[in-house]
């Protein structure tokens, strides 16, 4: 049997075991009305808190306002049943799926018009501006007619029952599971990982982090519709900032980017109090204790960012791996990623830069710098510390936007591109200090770096279409080959950061060429190396040029590497170019060398008596 | 006109008050990077410290002021080292969540031994308002700007210019490199958990003269409120925090008199919003960018 559909077939009667025994036992009565309606709060809450998983578990953002999307949901869903049963004269039963998807889509149309602007804050300040919001929408609903003011909406038929809330909770957790797997799931991990090598490899941090936002608002507000055809009178307090940080709470104690470690946290959260009930005067307390206890002895929840995998135990159990081993894979059709072709021309460089120069307030930071890169060249870029050699390398990647001058890619400008767009364009790069996608591992690193050559969309991702499968299998085997030719194919399910330093250097080179480049821009890839590993670095970045027809800018300290594997050096002093050439040339430069080791004319001296001034 | 200025004076009255907690908040925070969620509760024990001294232990109320700071001190210092301290490498999430979880304790605690009935609080001064042309200025609210005003600028020359304060903002800079250069870094951080906390005693009594009724979650929506008063001016700047703290006041008192009641809530969090969309480190704050 296929691994994926044995897998499939597994959950699927995990499910249905469990909703037929949880169904029968409350049809017969063994479950009283009681605990089957917390049964549905912890079917509701479960949505809740996947959903802000994937905003503060997955995106690494702290939202503060979910229960605010909730409300949104709560509200419109009721209204619109209400409306349609009274006026219209509908069975209440068959407005749910309306009131339901519209309560999720007005969130969802909340949560994109609160995350554009709120998501141009970072940390602690985007945590607090969804508070704000999530409370503005509280104070709103309060004050308008349509929502009932201050004492709320009562009435709503309740029709929402256990079948209903569980199957939806089951699709919201199945639509999270498949999404986190995507492309675009991926693309959401590495943003939290570290934003700026996300952005460098071609990923749109905004746009992602709107739609995340988005889609997390989307189910909050479906939550909410259950919610009030479940307890059938809302009223707008009840989302308040405290709702919030309660399934804040559920998600931290869950594990943030861990969906079972949310489905338990949510279902003990939220049976916990009703246990305790007996010990009404108490129960807060115990679980105010128990809150700070569990984040002392374990901060990052019960189960972290890793999932439970019922396909893993039931293997386990039954031994199914000893006996597909010997079982024969048959071949599946493969989509490559896009390999772009590059309209190289003879004897035109393909990245230029004309008079490009950049000013921070006062400080002229690079000035008329004129480079050009050839194909299949290595060129050096070296310059003493602070010369502004990245600085050079971030408006090359549309970090910095320059303030004079233009840069050219192929004949075409890239000025004014964003740094994902200027990725696809065809220029990556490293960086001086190492930016993994640390707690992933080494394949997905890699797999992130294909995202602007693939194109399956969200959807494709979610219901795992045809396209979905065809192009996953494609980077799957790109990035294994990429990796063999590095040596790196054992370490590929190892965490990234669990790698040697020379490797996680080579891993970083490796990704920034999976998105395919013409130009490769490395910032400093010996720094830190010892000579054995920089010897290895020599040959590694030879034997790139051999195989992936690119050109290569590097900065580099290490001259001896510099000098052994660049074809022309340009050196940069005071953001200018003082100098270019061959190695040789370069060598012997009276400019460079003055740079290099100071004026010979006084200016050390002159330096050495401040010194002497400064320890007498 | 008359109402107006009553209202604003109202205001400056409430703002001085979030200006006081939102101090104690912004020094933790610019030293820790944590949002202390349990500040407002500390201002709750420094309340019920004042009233059990004066109600029903009888003291003066200078006496009961200095018993509530130091029960408040000693509450803050033992929180952190508890609660935050263990957590200082983690995540800066899991002492946020810790912080909520103490907030929690201290509400439920305090709802256990005085229960969650509101106990009135003694008047402390019966000096008539002054009255200016049909505007009168309670001596209240007159006390509480000024002392407000006084504990910012003192606390400001401290932390500038004390040896002390230089630590402080040696620790808020980058923790490593202070305890290198000798700094007792724990010693530091109790020390600044201590004058925040204190600093929420002043304003427990301040908030319970203006608002004299004491509850266990009284500290919640103050404490909520000051810390966005905090955010608002640029959160770690103490300047800020007592801009921050004044203009929410005010804009609450001017919303309620001009406006509607219901709304002023609202109102304070959309200025929060529009200040920080179009200066993202708040008023006061300097926009720091990550090196790449």
């Amino acid at each position: 049997m296929k691994s994926k559909l044995r897998s499939y077939i597994i959950n699927l009667s995990a499910t249905l075991l469990v909703y037929f025994v949880l169904s029968t036992l409350i049809g017969s009565g063994a479950i009283n009305k009681y605990y089957a309606s917390i049964l549905i709060m912890i079917g509701i809450n479960v949505i809740m808190t996947v959903s802000l998983n994937l905003t503060t578990g997955f995106l690494g953002e702290l939202a503060l306002g979910h229960a605010g999307f909730m409300s949104v949901g709560a509200f419109t869903a009721g209204i619109i049943t209400k409306q349609l049963t009274a006026s219209m004269g509908w069975d209440a039963a068959a407005c749910l799926p309306i009131s339901l998807l519209a309560g999720g889509i007005l969130a969802a149309v909340m949560g994109f018009l609160i995350g554009v602007p709120a998501l141009r804050l970072k940390g602690d300040y985007l945590a607090i501006i969804t508070l704000g919001f999530g409370e503005i929408i509280r104070v709103i609903i309060q004050n308008m007619q349509i929502t009932g003011g201050a004492s709320g909406i009562s009435r709503i038929p309740r029709i929402n029952n256990f079948s209903i809330t569980f199957f939806v909770m089951a699709a919201v957790i199945v639509v999270m599971f498949t999404l986190g797997r995507s492309r675009h799931g991926r693309a959401i991990l590495s943003i939290r990982e570290n934003a700026v090598a996300a952005e460098s490899t071609g990923i749109s941090v905004t746009r992602y982090k709107i739609f995340a936002f988005t889609f997390a608002a989307f189910f909050a507000g479906i939550a909410g519709g259950l919610y009030a055809h479940q307890i059938g009178r809302i009223s707008a307090a009840t989302f308040d900032f405290n709702k919030s940080i309660e399934y804040l709470v559920m998600v931290v104690l869950g594990g943030m980017g861990s969906i079972t470690g949310s489905i338990i946290a949510a279902g003990v959260l939220t049976l916990l109090p009703e246990l305790l009930r007996q010990f009404a005067d108490y129960r807060m307390l115990l679980y105010s204790i128990m809150l700070i206890l569990m984040m002392l002895f374990r901060p990052k929840g019960l189960m972290g960012t890793a999932e439970f995998s019922l396909t893993f135990v039931w293997d386990r159990l039954t031994g199914f791996y000893k006996r597909a081993a010997s079982s024969k894979a048959t071949p599946k059709p493969v989509t490559m990623p896009d390999s772009p072709t590059y309209a190289v021309k003879e004897g035109a460089p393909v990245l230029e830069t004309r008079n490009l120069g950049i000013r921070f307030g006062g400080l002229q930071a690079a000035e008329g710098v004129n480079l050009q890169l050839f194909d299949n060249e290595i060129v050096g870029l070296i310059g003493p510390n602070g010369a502004g050699k990245t600085t050079v390398f971030n408006m090359l990647t549309g970090v910095y936007l320059p303030t004079e001058g233009d840069i050219q890619l192929l004949g075409q400008s890239i000025v004014g591109k964003k740094t994902y767009e200027i990725v696809a364009d065809g220029v990556a790069r490293t960086f001086q200090n190492i930016r993994l996608f640390k707690s992933m591992t080494v394949l997905e690193n890699i797999k992130v770096a294909f995202h602007t050559r693939m194109h399956y969309s969200p959807a494709s991702g979610i219901f795992r279409l045809p396209k979905y499968a065809r192009e996953e299998r494609g980077i799957e085997q790109r990035a294994r080959e990429l990796l063999r030719v590095f040596n790196m194919e054992e370490s590929a399910d190892l965490p990234a950061d669990g790698l040697p330093y020379g490797q996680q250097r080579k891993l970083e080179i490796c990704r920034a060429l999976a998105t395919s480049p013409k130009v490769l821009l490395l910032d400093e890839p010996a720094a830190g190396m010892n000579p054995i590993e920089t010897r290895e670095l020599m040959e590694t970045i030879g034997l790139i040029r051999n195989r992936f027809s690119v050109a290569i800018l590097l900065i580099e300290h290490d001259m001896k590497l510099v000098m052994g594997i660049c074809e022309r050096i340009y050196v940069l002093n005071y953001g200018r170019i003082i100098a270019q050439g061959t190695p040789t040339e370069i060598r012997n430069n009276p400019e460079v060398i003055r740079a290099y080791l100071g004026h010979s004319d006084g200016g050390v001296k002159k330096g050495e008596e401040g010194e002497a001034h400064g320890n007498a | 006109m008359v109402l107006f200025f009553n209202q604003l004076i109202n205001g400056l009255g409430t703002g001085a008050i979030y200006a006081l907690i939102a101090l104690g908040y912004t020094m933790v925070y610019g030293i820790v990077k944590l949002i202390n969620f349990a500040h407002g509760d500390i201002m709750m024990v420094g309340s019920y410290t004042a009233v059990l001294l004066m109600v029903n232990a009888g003291v003066s109320f200078p006496v009961a002021l200095m018993g509530s700071m130091l029960i408040c001190v000693v509450f803050g210092v033992a929180i952190e080292r508890v609660a935050y301290k263990p957590l200082r490498e983690a995540p800066r999430i899991c002492s946020l969540i810790t912080a909520i979880g103490v907030s929690y304790l201290l509400q439920n605690s305090a709802q256990l031994l005085f229960s969650a009935n509101p106990r009135p609080f003694p008047p402390v001064f019966s000096v008539p308002p002054i009255t200016l042309g049909g505007i009168s200025i309670s001596f209240v609210t007159l006390v509480t700007v000024v002392v407000s005003v006084l504990l910012m600028i003192g606390l400001n020359l401290f932390v500038m210019t004390s040896r002390t304060g230089k630590a402080m903002r040696a620790v808020s800079e980058d923790i490593g490199a202070a305890k290198l250069m000798g700094i007792n870094v724990n010693m530091t951080i109790s020390v600044t958990f201590a004058i925040g906390c204190a600093l929420a005693g002043i304003g427990a009594f301040l908030y319970c003269i203006a608002y004299p009724s004491v509850a266990p979650t009284m500290g919640a929506m103050p404490g909520l409120k000051a810390f966005i008063a905090a955010v608002l001016g640029g959160i770690g700047i103490l300047p800020g925090a007592m801009l921050g703290g004044f203009i929410m006041g005010v804009a609450e008192s001017l919303t309620k008199g001009f406006v509607s009641t219901q709304l002023s809530d609202a109102v304070v969090y959309g200025i929060l919003i529009i200040v920080l969309l179009f200066k993202p480190s708040g008023m006061l704050g300097r926009v720091q960018r990550e090196k790449v």
